[in-house]
């Protein structure tokens, strides 16, 4: 399975922000998706998820050499500020999500074995999400966008808050899970791209572009990464 | 001191300059054709929005003080039979003590004043003293001429008209005083924009006795306003003093300005959203035997019931006792019962009005967003159509529920009223009334929610932002409004409303059916 964006060009007034994209995320490969402070990430992970009409291109998802146009039912995106329905108990939200969606989820389980999974205590499973820790909600939305188990996973800096614990728990599971999916993690972090994500993808002058970690090691890929990056100051 | 007040003076401008820019940046032809970039560097717009600035802050200084005499005191006087010159001193001296109190300018926490001290850290005492005689001044002068005016037309002495400006100054500074030493004393913050209970109760009991006391033909007389007036000025030029002497303000204003209360005063939407977030009720009890949407929506209307049914319960509520009391009376006040009589056969077009300030759609669509959309709508399994519909059904019947309740009550005491003042030759005027406002109610409440699902207008911050949906609400309030100038038969209006309010909600249902999964998403 493909992800394939295709010329996607998005402009905010005189501002080109996306200007012609064209790249092929595969499955099983989590990438780590660059940028500076303004170049685009979270316009690009908006427009993939449908909150805003791009201006040209299309994405397409590839499967079996059948294409398709990309739908909202193969995004599942998880911001850094989580978002969590606060009235509801954590085990009420997990219900009321696998109620309307039992039909496509596949090898369903039972709700306390998905909290064991995402390793969230007893005590809290009954308690009202507004009362949930940070890192806690981030699990919990996490953990339903893992069960709605969609083609692509969209990770604005999801693990930046998190403590040192939770985010290793995260980041064993995100591989855990990569096989199955197409995850693209937009992060600032540099030391975590390079440590979690198969592939790093830079996002500058409008253009996504794959930076080619073959045959060297972490700090020659970072040199590399900071030079790429820095290349925008003398377009601007 | 000086130096201090015109920088920060400056400094506000500057604040108000480019949130006027930003305004005329979002109109909507003529904000495509400015520039975007270049905008707030731009000479020519700059010094048009400091004209449009100065020129906010002169009649700022005005125009309340001009509504608030005209329609707060010299409106009223004619229904007293007490000297008009004494009444207008009467409720002037009163108003201005719960006016002192309510709006003291130092303890009001707003965000020029958190922009001066602590983030460009001006000197605290200085940026605080200097602005505050300022804000004393702009009393004085904002209200000179409008004291003058209507003063003069009630006849009151020329002498007391001049004094009364300083009259409201010195009460203002004597709170100022009591509320600094108030902190001083006990560490009680008075946040003027949250007045606890004993404010309100307090403003209740000075109401009363402005409004009710002249009624019974009771008000102060000329000579004691005198030596309240001496002695309150008295009071507040020993108060400056204090005022120099005091050192803390750098301190009280931390405590004043913290960030959960400069988004209190300056932003309605954080009101809001703070109150609904209060509002979460969790209990053991509160359960939910429904399968999916149905139990997403049952649990958030049950774990809501404060916002959501308390207002509806307490308009029943007060309705019910409005509809015995009118019963009451039309029985012993036969012009009275003559009036309801005309008012339930031919004023139904007010009722219009009447619900639609009673319903509580655009609360409950505000809840829906702030405490549950507002994070659902990220998540992909709760955009797809089938998921917008399902909810959007369940949430209807919600609302339409919530809301019907006080009009059925409002709707079966007009029937009441119409029975015990004389009745009618027509029965169906009864059936008429119920049904009328019933369907009036389901109007709004599918009205709002129609709206809600088609226009989505709130962003991630909970602002609203989509002009369209500001237009329809302005429209709606406006068709309302105009409906009190209509005087028609209650059952041919009824009968029309019904009708109306049929084909508008099946037209606006089958809109939202298929406009809702795509317009329903955060605005970005």
């Amino acid at each position: 399975m493909k992800l394939i964006v295709s010329d996607v060009k998005k402009n905010f007034g005189a501002k080109e922000v996306l200007k012609g994209i064209n790249f092929e995320f595969e499955k099983g490969s989590i990438y780590g998706l660059l940028g500076r402070n303004g170049a685009g990430k979270t316009t690009f992970f908006n427009a993939l998820n449908k909150d805003i009409d791009v201006d040209d291109g299309k994405f397409y998802i590839q499967e079996n050499n059948i294409k398709r146009d990309l739908t909202i039912d193969d995004i599942g995106y998880v911001i850094s500020v989580p978002t969590v329905p606060e009235f509801l108990t954590g085990r009420e939200f997990l219900k009321f999500f696998i109620d309307i969606n039992k039909e496509k989820i596949k090898n369903l389980k039972s709700i306390d074995e998905y909290f064991d999974f995402m390793k969230i205590d007893v005590e809290d499973r009954d308690k009202l999400l507004k009362d949930y820790s940070h890192g806690m909600k981030n699990k919990m939305q996490m953990l339903i966008n893992i069960i709605a188990n969609p083609n692509v996973l969209l990770l604005d800096e999801p693990l930046t808050s998190l403590d040192v614990v939770v985010a290793e728990e995260m980041k064993e599971m995100l591989r855990e899970i990569k096989q199955d999916h197409i995850i693209i993690f937009s992060t600032h972090i540099m030391d975590l791209a390079v440590s979690l994500c198969d592939e790093i993808v830079i996002l500058s002058h409008g253009v996504l572009e794959k930076v080619d970690k073959n045959n060297l090691d972490d700090k020659e890929v970072k040199t590399k990464i900071i030079e790429a990056l820095k290349e925008e100051e003398y377009h601007d | 001191m000086i130096k201090t007040f015109i920088l920060s003076f400056k400094l506000k401008i500057a604040y108000l300059v480019n949130s006027i820019i930003f305004s005329i940046k979002q109109l909507p032809i003529i904000g495509k054709m400015l520039p975007d970039k270049t905008l707030y560097s731009s000479k020519g717009i700059k010094i048009l929005a400091t004209i449009i600035a100065s020129l906010l802050e002169i009649i700022g200084t005005f125009i309340g003080k001009l509504f608030y005499i005209l329609f707060m005191i010299f409106s009223v006087l004619s229904i007293y039979k007490t000297p008009l010159e004494d009444t207008f001193l009467h409720i002037f001296v009163f108003l201005t003590i719960i006016g002192a109190m309510l709006n003291t300018y130092m303890f009001n926490p707003s965000k020029d004043k958190y922009y001066a001290m602590f983030v460009m850290r001006m000197d605290a005492k200085k940026y605080t003293l200097s602005n505050y005689f300022y804000s004393i001044l702009k009393v004085i002068i904002g209200f000179m001429p409008f004291t003058i005016i209507f003063g003069f037309i009630s006849n009151v002495n020329l002498i007391y008209l001049v004094i009364l400006p300083f009259f409201i100054a010195s009460i203002k500074m004597i709170f100022n005083l009591y509320f600094l030493n108030l902190y001083n004393k006990k560490k009680v913050i008075v946040n003027e924009n949250k007045p606890v209970k004993h404010i309100w109760i307090f403003t209740a009991i000075l109401l009363v006795i402005a409004y009710g006391l002249p009624y019974i033909g009771i008000v102060i007389n000329q000579l004691s306003f005198i030596i309240i007036s001496i002695l309150a000025i008295v009071i507040a030029i020993f108060s400056i003093k204090y005022l120099f002497k005091y050192e803390k303000y750098r301190e009280l204003y931390k405590k004043i300005l913290n960030p959960a209360e400069l988004n209190y005063s300056n932003n309605a939407n954080d009101i809001v959203k703070q109150n609904v977030q209060k509002q979460i009720k969790y209990g053991e009890d509160i359960k939910s035997n429904k399968k999916g949407y149905a139990y997403f929506n049952d649990l958030f209307v049950k774990r809501h019931r404060s916002i959501l049914m308390s207002s509806a319960k307490k308009i029943a509520a007060v309705s019910f006792f409005i509809i015995i009391a009118a019963i009451s009376i039309s029985m012993v006040r036969e012009d009275i019962k003559k009036i309801l009589n005309e008012i339930t056969l031919n004023f139904l077009p007010y009722f219009v009005f009447i619900m639609y300030i009673i319903n509580r759609g655009q609360v409950v669509t505000q809840a829906m967003f702030m405490n549950c959309d507002h994070s659902m709508l990220t998540y992909s399994f709760y955009r797809k159509p089938k998921a917008i519909l399902g909810l959007f059904k369940e949430r209807l019947k919600s609302v339409i529920l919530i809301n019907l309740f006080p009009a059925i009550v409002i709707g079966v005491g007009l029937a009441l009223i119409l029975y015990v003042t004389g009745g009618t030759d027509n029965i169906y005027n009864y059936y008429v009334l119920i049904v009328s406002i019933a369907s009036m109610s389901i109007f709004f409440s599918v009205h709002y929610l129609v709206m809600y699902y088609c226009m989505q207008p709130y962003n991630y911050n909970s602002e609203i932002k989509d002009s369209r949906y500001k237009i329809v609400s302005a429209i709606t309030y406006i068709v309302c409004y105009f409906t009190l100038q209509l005087k028609l038969p209650t059952f041919y209006f009824g009968v029309f409303t019904v009708c109306f309010s049929i084909i508008y909600c099946l037209a606006s249902l089958l809109i939202a059916y298929r406009i809702a999964p795509k317009t329903f998403k955060i605005k970005v």
